[in-house]
């Protein structure tokens, strides 16, 4: 595979569990399609739960508002790449994803050998680590 | 000249790491580099007026301050609130800064 160039990696660490950085990912990643960027997304560690298939489309129910459906974090993954498919790819590490257990992951990430992160550390003009393990 | 974004995520109750973070964005621009620190999630707490976080110092050297809009508004915190110097920034605007070449960026 050849990783297309782009003009931002976000590499991102931790689960959503932890704090806000989930949410500033995706602003963030939002803010740069929006000025015309191409971007890459690189999950490690907990992050690549983010995109776990097992997620399903839909949080739990939320037990004060039974009617209202809310979307999780790997259905809103996957649709911020659907409305951007030639400017953002959405890459899952291989060796933290088996680590815990999410091998199984939504059609629209693509999951990449750790050894193979340089890659695409070469094929982006501009990096940002948001996160640590 | 060094054109740097500092993001810092942490506040001050999360320990003295982000106060170590401002004094090194300092250092930057006492060297005169070209710097921005922007405090997002926990780190805007760090803006309130009182809380001090070696500002005076920070801002003395040319820097920066930016603290992100939402998360500001997430605390229920007002303009007022905030110390002098520090203004309100929305993503687009990181983005930008982002996407700048010659930017390094660092998050913290």
């Amino acid at each position: 595979m050849i990783v297309p160039p782009s003009d931002m990696l976000l590499k991102v660490l931790g689960g959503p569990h932890h704090t806000e950085l989930v949410t500033s990912l995706f602003r963030l990643a939002q803010a740069l399609l929006d000025a015309d960027a191409s971007v890459q997304v690189w999950a490690c560690g907990a992050a690549t739960g983010l995109t776990s298939a097992s997620l399903g489309d839909l949080k739990p129910r939320d037990v004060t508002d039974r009617a209202t459906d809310y979307p999780s974090i790997a259905a809103l993954a996957g649709r911020l790449v659907r409305a951007y498919p030639e400017r953002l790819n959405w890459y899952v590490c291989r060796f933290c994803s088996e680590d815990r257990g999410n091998t199984a992951q939504i059609a629209e990430v693509r999951t990449r050998p750790a050894a193979r992160f340089w890659e695409h550390v070469q094929a982006a003009d501009q990096m940002l680590v948001l996160g640590v393990c | 000249m060094a054109d740097y974004l500092l993001i810092e995520s942490n506040g001050p109750a999360d320990g003295p790491a982000a106060a170590r973070f401002v004094a090194d964005a300092a250092t930057l621009a006492s060297q005169g580099a070209k710097v921005a620190l922007l405090l997002i999630q926990n780190g805007v707490a760090g803006a309130v007026a009182g809380i001090d976080m070696g500002w005076e110092e920070f801002l003395s050297r040319g820097g920066e301050l930016w603290v992100d809009r939402f998360s500001v508004r997430q605390r229920a915190l007002a303009d007022a609130d905030l110390v002098a110097g520090a203004r309100l920034a929305d993503m687009d605007e990181v983005a930008k800064k982002l996407l700048t070449p010659g930017v390094r960026a660092v998050w913290h």
